[in-house]
């Protein structure tokens, strides 16, 4: 039973990460329709700042560099390319981003070298052991700041004006422009959002407690690993990116242990074609209805 | 716009440039060549002036920090011997590549290098190697791998320095049981890469579990997973009172820091690749006290005069921080430098030459950087005598070994997979 309450809270604390990944893919994809893969690579940028700022501004400081620079990055790669391409359709936007991801991932990778640095200093590897349960720091610091972020999404979508407007255009971008709206800003601010998150992501991924590795390409693959986590929950869905995280936390932490290691890798992939097979929209995605 | 003159310029330039090239891959001469001045007979990568030896290693993959040390340990000893007037009086030469641990990698840089080399003083990776087996014995080249797979001595032409996996698994549980940190009856755990080096390691602990009743809980993984959390978690249900480990240096840290977090607290015990000093400096670090690494040489800091000499050397040469690949990578050059001098006084540094002094070494020496080194028996690992070392961050490169070299009774009637 010890067991299987442990693998329990393993699975939520690492599907409270899953979950602020997943949040990057829906914040992007809910503003423009654009699934954005060079999610990874922002995480990576995100780390790679905090490493060559932590010397010299602190942990902290260089954690808000690192947010900021991921954030930056990402409203820089909206305003540069992205905006420049605005009839292009949204496919071909995401295989923009894919060529983005590769760029930035392999210079990231060539310049950290041989360093696989650790970045989450604050919360790693410091368990708290509670009745024979070992809790792991890091997933309970993003457990409240998944918490925080998406409660925080969650009033920001329904009272401000930013979310209303990206509300108004997830739902019709043109209507939403003969209203007013200005879906450059909405767009931009999208970016910049998705990109703080990267940021903020990367501090518990790159530590001993989430991936067991510093900084590195791994780092890469495990943000890319949240995306079938986007996928079930419905790719326009915050609550959806919160319960898919979890089901990937949980899913991956269960069938290791009762199925086999190997197939705890697929096995995240799985429930997300099952659930797809069932709601192709994800569990709380909006149905696209076509009259016809 | 290009004129047409220009383009032409341009192509022929191109055109020339590709066929130079092209007679160029085979630079170093492959196949053998008539004898020089002395008798001496000469083949690829042997000129009048040099020997050059191929160093195929990971400087970018998940073995990238011992693939560094080996590198420099190599590079040390070359300086060396070519400050001691090299041998059959020509100069060492090295020629690097990285493969990144990839096997696809390594088989195209292959290629490439092939034709420049003797031989290899440096094979990094059992997938690589395993990967490279049919064009060693096509070209005849002697490799010594940076990887202790005894599945890899069918081939003639691999020469390891140091015992196997499944011979540093068998020792090493001798000396936990030594120890009273298991006993007869227990279950263990052990986490494996899966593939030539992580079957090999298993081989050995089920061996041993053989012979002492012990039960073993395997896990597999692959090279790239790094958090093993769950795993762990499973394992301590199982109630295993001591995990090996046949796996890559972060995953050593995963375990070491999860076994601790879960208050299991067993000991680990890893084949010799498992560890690298960057882990001293991880969050894992605190919970390293419960590893023990079994390798057949000398760590770093180690307490011999060679030891001491290389040591001494690396610091003056190089800044990174060292590990157990520098001591390693020398006393592998030292092996090669035997086979060389074998090989000259036969008069013959063709591949075959080479090949042939091999077989005839029964006593390489280098000063204990590794044991004493047999490679006269077919398919047999050239030493089953291990180091026990621990990790310690007060010694220079990491590590301090707790128990000298020594060889189990389980290990010295242990068949290799290949062993006539």
């Amino acid at each position: 039973m010890n067991t299987f309450l442990q693998l329990v809270v393993n699975g939520l604390g690492k599907g409270a990460v899953f979950a602020l990944l997943a949040l990057g893919f829906v914040v992007i994809f809910k503003a423009t329709e654009v699934v954005n893969f060079a999610h990874g690579s922002l995480v990576l940028f995100g780390g790679y700042l905090v490493v060559v700022t932590r010397e010299s501004l602190g942990w902290v400081g260089a954690s808000l560099v690192g947010i900021l620079s991921a954030a930056l990055l990402a409203l820089a790669v909206e305003r540069l390319l992205l905006a420049r391409a605005r009839s292009a359709d949204a496919n071909s936007l995401a295989l923009l981003t894919i060529g983005l991801d590769v760029i930035i991932t392999e210079e990231v990778v060539r310049r950290l070298g041989v360093t696989l640095p650790f970045l989450g200093e604050a919360w790693d590897a410091q368990p708290i052991q509670i009745g024979g349960i070992t809790l792991f720091r890091t997933h309970l610091v993003a457990l409240a700041v998944s918490a925080v972020l998406i409660t925080a999404f969650f009033l920001a979508f329904r009272y401000s004006d930013w979310g209303v407007a990206m509300r108004a255009q997830a739902e019709n971008r043109e209507a939403a422009a003969l209203m007013g709206i200005r879906s450059s800003r909405v767009t931009a601010t999208a970016w910049l959002v998705a990109g703080a998150l990267a940021g903020v992501a990367v501090l518990f991924i790159a530590t001993q407690d989430f991936s067991g590795a510093g900084l590195s390409r791994g780092t890469h693959s495990i943000a890319l690993a949240a995306f079938p986590a986007a996928i079930l929950g419905g790719l326009d869905s915050t609550a959806g990116a919160v319960v898919g995280g979890l089901v990937v936390g949980l899913a991956e932490a269960l069938s290791a242990q009762y199925i086999s290691f190997d197939f705890s890798k697929s096995a995240v992939f799985l429930v997300m074609l099952v659930v797809l097979a069932l709601r192709p929209s994800g569990l709380f995605g909006t149905r696209e209805s076509t009259r016809v | 716009m290009t004129s047409t003159p220009t383009r032409f310029a341009a192509c022929a330039a191109l055109s020339a440039a590709l066929v130079l090239s092209a007679c160029g891959t085979k630079g170093g001469g492959s196949g053998s060549s008539g004898p020089d001045a002395e008798g001496v007979r000469t083949g690829s990568g042997v000129t009048a002036t040099d020997i050059t030896l191929g160093v195929m290693t990971d400087k970018t993959g998940v073995f990238k920090n011992l693939g560094l040390g080996i590198t420099q340990g190599n590079e040390l000893w070359a300086k060396d011997i070519n400050a001691a007037g090299g041998v059959c009086g020509r100069q060492v030469r090295l020629e690097t590549v990285d493969h990144g641990y990839k096997a696809d990698t390594a088989k195209t840089l292959y290629p490439q290098i092939e034709p420049k080399v003797a031989g290899f003083v440096q094979m990094l990776g059992s997938p690589v190697v395993a990967a490279l087996k049919q064009n060693l014995l096509s070209d005849k080249a002697v490799a010594a791998p940076a990887s202790w797979s005894s599945e890899l001595l069918d081939n003639p032409y691999v020469m390891i320095v140091g015992t196997t996996y499944d011979v540093e698994m068998i020792d090493g549980l001798s000396y936990l049981q030594e120890k009273n940190l298991i006993a007869d009856g227990d279950t263990i755990g052990h986490i494996y890469i899966d593939g030539e080096y992580g079957q090999n390691g298993l081989r050995g602990s089920k061996h041993y579990a053989g012979k002492h009743n012990l039960t073993v809980k395997e896990v597999k993984i692959t090279s790239t997973d790094t958090d093993l959390t769950n795993i762990v978690t499973g394992l301590k249900g199982d109630g295993v009172k001591a995990i090996l480990l046949t796996t890559s240096p972060p995953q050593t840290g995963s375990v070491a820091a999860v076994n601790k977090a879960l208050g299991l607290n067993v000991p680990l015990l890893g084949n010799n690749p498992v560890f690298d000093p960057a882990l001293l400096k991880s969050p894992a670090a605190s919970a390293l006290d419960k590893l023990h690494i079994v390798a057949s040489s000398v760590p770093f800091s180690a307490d011999l005069p060679k030891a001491k000499d290389v040591a001494a050397k690396y610091k003056a040469a190089y800044r990174e921080p060292a590990n157990g690949g520098v001591p390693y990578g020398y006393a592998v050059g030292e092996v090669w430098g035997t086979v060389l001098k074998k090989a000259c006084e036969n008069k013959d540094l063709t591949r075959d030459g080479i090949a042939k002094a091999l077989k005839e070494t029964t006593s390489a020496g280098t000063e204990n950087l590794v044991a004493a080194l047999d490679f006269s028996k077919p398919g047999a690992p050239a030493t089953r005598q291990v180091y026990v070392a621990q990790p310690d961050p007060g010694a220079e490169g990491g590590v301090r070994y707790v128990k000298p070299l020594f060889e189990a009774a389980e290990a010295r009637d242990y068949v290799a997979p290949h062993q006539k």
